[in-house]
C-alpha cells in the first residue's frame, strides 16, 4: 500500500501541473519496451505486446458501452472483424489471390473509411438498443456479431476460408512500419490515446449521461437526457474504438487476416478482459486486458492429453473462469481499484481536518 | 425454364420438419425464461450433450433408438439442474432483473457455454461422429410429385408432435404443471400459495434440458453429432423463440417452423452457402420491427 499510495500521489501531483503530464510521462515509460523486451526476452514478445495493445482498444471501446452505458452487447468481435475486413479490402491491390477484392487505396486513407464503416454497423447494432434491453439486446448483438463472422467466412471476395493475404503496411514517407518493434508504437500511441479519450468521455456530460442511462432509464429521460441519442452514441463510440483496433490489426505484420480470428472464443476472451477489469471501470478494463491477453498467449499451444487424445485446455479455462469471476468476483479488479481511491480519499480528508483542528487550537 | 413447384415443397417439407426440432429447443428456452427471467446461452450445449449421450447410449450400450431417446432426455435433465443448482441459483436469489446482475447472468451463460463445449471435447473429440440408427419400421413417407421423406424425417416430426403435446398436457391438466404455470407468473405470490419455487425451478431447467436432448437425439440421424453443434443450434432455436414470441410456448413452435421453411428456401433460392445467416436476419428483423414476436406479451422494459 505504501508505495501504491505515494506513486499515486505524484501522479496526483503531476496532473496538478498539467492534465497530459501523467499521460506523457507513461508515453515515455513505454517508449523503449521493445527494447527491454527483445534484449530480455525475445522478438515475440514484442508482437503480443502490439496485440495486448489492440485488446486494450477494445475492451477500453466495450466498457463505454457496457460499463458506462450498461447496454449488454456480445457482438463486439464483429465490429472488430468489420474494421479488420473494410480496411484490408480497401488497401489490397486489385484482382489479389483467391478471387480477394481489392481497391488498392493508401493505408492512411482507409484506416479512417474503416473506422467510419464500423462506426455506421456500430449505429445498426446499436438501433435494437432503442426498443429492446438485457436479453433480447444481448440476442441482437451475438445474432449480429456472429452474422458477420459466417458472411466473412463464406464470401470468397472478402477471403472466406484462404484469409486474406499481403495486406500491406502503413508507412511514412519512406518508413515503413512492417516490423513488430515499428508496429509497436502505432498501436502503443493508439492504445496510450485510446484510454485517455475513454476517460475523458466519462468525465465530460456525455459520459454523466450515459451513467444516468446505466442506473435507471427513466429517470435519466425525465431528466431532460435524450436516451435514445445517448444510447446509439455509446455504442457509435464503442464501435469506433473496435474498428480502429480492426483497422490496425489488419495491417499489422505479417498482414494476414483470417475469419478464425473473430470467433467466440475471441468473443469470450475479451468479454472475460472487461469481467476481470469490472465492468465500468476504465483501468480495470486495461489491466484485465493485459492479463487475459497474456494469459490466452501462453496457454493458446497448452495441450493436456486425456484418454492419449490432445485436448486445447484454454477455452474451458476461459470458460469456467468467467462463470466463477461472475459468480465470486463480481467488481473484478476495478473493485480493488475503487476500494483504494476510496480509502485514499478517505484518509486525505481525515488528515485534512487533524491539521485544521491542529491549526485552530 | 418454369418453376419447379415440387423441389418448392420438397424444400418448405424439409424446413419445416428440421424447424420443429429447432422448435424443440426453442421451446425449452421459452420454458426458462418464463419461469426464471433469464435467457440460458448455455442451451446448445444440453442439446450437444443429449445428442452424445444418446449416441453413447445406442451404440455403446447398445440400447434401441427411441429408449435411448429417453434415456438421453433423462440424464440431460439430470445435467441441466445440476448446472442450475451449482451455477444459476447463486445468481438468481440475488434477483431476476436485468440490471448489472442480469448481465452477469448474460456473461455467465456465455462462459458456462464455452466451459461445456470444452468437457464435451475432452470425453468425446472433435471428430464428427455419424450416428446410425437402425429406422427401419418407420415408414417411408411419398408425397405427391414424387417427394421422399426419409425415416429420420418422419420420425422426427412425429415424436416432436408427441412431445409437445406431452408437454402441453403436463402444463394444463396436472397439478404439477399448474405449479409451474404459477412459479413462471409470480414467485412470490407462488411462494405464499404453498409451491415449492426452487424445487419447481428445477423442475423447469430439467424439463428444458429434456427436451433439447431429445432435439439432439432427433438429429442425430439426419446430420453427424460432433462438439460444436450446440452454437449454431442455439443461435437458430434464439431465432425461433424471438419469431415466435419470447415465453410463449406456442409461439416457440411456430417460430421454429418459420425459421426451418425460410433457411430451407433462402438456402435453395439465394445462396447456400449463406444458409446459417438467414436465421440470424429473421431474427434481426423481428428484434427491430416487432420485439414481441409472433404470439408473445410486450417486451420486457425495466421500470
Amino acid at each position: 500500500m505504501g508505495i501504491l499510495s505515494s506513486m499515486a500521489d505524484f501522479i496526483d501531483g503531476l496532473a496538478k501541473r498539467h492534465r497530459l503530464l501523467p499521460w506523457l510521462l507513461a508515453y515515455l515509460f513505454l517508449l523503449p519496451l521493445p527494447f527491454v523486451l527483445a534484449t530480455l526476452f525475445n522478438e515475440y514478445l514484442i508482437d503480443l505486446a502490439n496485440r495486448i495493445c489492440l485488446f486494450i482498444l477494445l475492451a477500453v471501446g466495450l466498457n463505454i458501452v457496457k460499463g458506462f452505458c450498461g447496454q449488454v452487447t456480445v457482438g463486439h468481435i464483429g465490429l472488430y472483424a468489420i474494421g479488420a475486413v473494410t480496411s484490408a479490402v480497401l488497401t489490397l491491390e486489385p484482382g489479389g489471390f483467391g478471387g480477394a477484392l481489392g481497391f488498392g487505396w493508401p493505408v492512411w486513407a482507409a484506416i479512417p473509411t474503416a473506422v467510419v464503416i464500423t462506426a455506421f454497423a456500430g449505429l445498426i447494432v446499436g438501433l435494437p438498443s432503442v426498443r429492446l434491453e438485457g436479453a433480447y439486446l444481448a440476442l441482437a448483438t451475438l445474432g449480429l456479431g456472429e452474422s458477420v463472422r459466417i458472411f466473412i467466412a463464406v464470401t470468397p471476395a472478402l477471403g472466406s476460408s484462404t484469409g486474406l493475404m499481403m495486406i500491406p503496411a502503413p508507412s511514412i514517407g519512406s518508413f515503413v512500419f512492417d516490423s513488430f518493434t515499428s508496429y509497436y508504437y502505432l498501436v502503443m500511441t493508439a492504445a496510450i490515446v485510446g484510454i485517455y479519450f475513454s476517460f475523458s468521455i466519462l468525465r465530460s456530460a456525455t459520459g454523466r449521461a450515459f451513467q444516468a442511462i446505466r442506473e435507471d432509464t427513466i429517470a435519466a429521460s425525465v431528466n431532460g437526457i435524450n436516451v435514445v441519442k445517448y444510447k446509439l452514441l455509446a455504442f457509435v463510440l464503442s464501435a469506433i474504438y473496435a474498428g480502429l483496433a480492426g483497422a490496425l490489426f489488419a495491417h499489422m505484420p505479417p498482414g494476414y487476416l483470417h475469419h478464425n480470428n473473430f470467433t467466440v472464443i475471441e468473443m469470450v476472451t475479451l468479454l472475460l478482459m472487461v469481467v476481470l477489469g469490472g465492468i465500468g471501470n476504465v483501468w480495470g478494463g486495461v489491466i484485465g486486458a493485459i492479463v487475459v491477453a497474456i494469459a490466452y498467449d501462453q496457454t493458446k499451444d497448452l495441450v493436456f492429453y486425456f484418454m492419449d487424445r490432445p485436448v486445447v485446455v484454454q477455452p474451458l479455462v476461459f470458460g469456467l473462469s468467467m462463470v466463477l469471476l461472475v459468480l465470486f468476483m463480481p467488481r473484478g479488479i476495478g473493485g480493488w481499484i475503487e476500494d483504494f481511491q476510496r480509502n485514499r480519499r478517505f484518509i486525505r480528508r481525515s488528515e485534512e481536518r487533524l491539521s485544521a483542528t491542529a491549526r485552530n487550537s | 425454364m418454369g418453376f419447379d413447384y415440387n423441389s418448392l415443397l420438397a424444400f418448405i417439407i424439409f424446413g419445416v420438419t428440421i424447424g420443429v426440432v429447432y422448435g424443440i429447443v426453442a421451446l425449452g428456452i421459452s420454458l426458462i425464461y418464463s419461469g426464471l427471467d433469464i435467457v440460458h446461452f448455455a442451451h446448445g450445449e444440453m442439446y450437444m450433450f443429449g445428442a452424445f449421450f444418446g449416441l453413447v447410449l445406442a451404440h455403446n450400450v447398445g440400447i434401441p433408438y427411441p429408449i435411448a431417446l429417453i434415456g438421453a432426455m433423462i440424464m440431460t435433465a439430470i445435467l441441466g439442474m445440476v448446472v442450475e443448482r451449482v451455477f444459476y441459483r447463486r445468481l438468481t436469489r440475488a434477483g431476476g432483473g436485468y440490471t448489472v446482475a442480469g448481465m452477469g447472468m448474460i456473461i455467465c451463460g456465455f462462459g458456462m457455454s464455452v466451459a461445456l463445449v470444452n468437457v464435451a471435447y475432452f470425453i468425446w473429440g472433435a471428430e464428427a461422429e455419424p450416428f446410425r440408427a437402425n429406422l427401419d419400421y418407420i415408414p417411408r413417407l411419398t408425397f405427391p410429385g414424387d417427394i421422399k421423406v426419409p425415416e429420420s424425417y418422419v420420425l422426427t416430426a412425429i415424436i416432436s408432435v408427441a412431445l409437445m403435446a406431452a408437454l402441453h398436457y403436463f402444463l394444463r391438466h396436472t397439478k404439477t404443471g399448474l405449479a409451474v404455470r404459477a412459479v413462471a407468473h409470480n414467485k412470490d405470490i407462488a411462494y405464499l400459495m404453498g409451491i415449492n419455487v426452487p424445487l419447481m425451478i428445477s423442475l423447469i431447467f430439467g424439463l428444458a434440458c429434456g427436451l433439447a436432448a431429445a432435439a439432439g437425439v432427433l438429429i442425430g440421424p439426419m446430420q453427424s453429432v460432433q462438439v460444436e453443434m450446440g452454437y449454431l443450434m442455439l443461435m437458430k432455436a434464439f431465432a425461433a423463440a424471438v419469431v415466435g414470441g419470447f415465453g410463449s410456448l406456442p409461439g416457440a413452435i411456430i417460430g421454429g417452423i418459420m425459421v426451418g421453411v425460410f433457411e430451407n428456401l433462402g438456402a435453395a433460392y439465394i445462396s447456400p452457402s449463406h444458409k446459417d445467416i438467414y436465421a440470424f436476419l429473421l431474427l434481426i428483423l423481428v428484434l427491430m420491427f416487432k420485439p414481441s414476436g409472433l404470439l408473445g406479451v410486450e417486451a420486457k422494459v425495466k421500470a
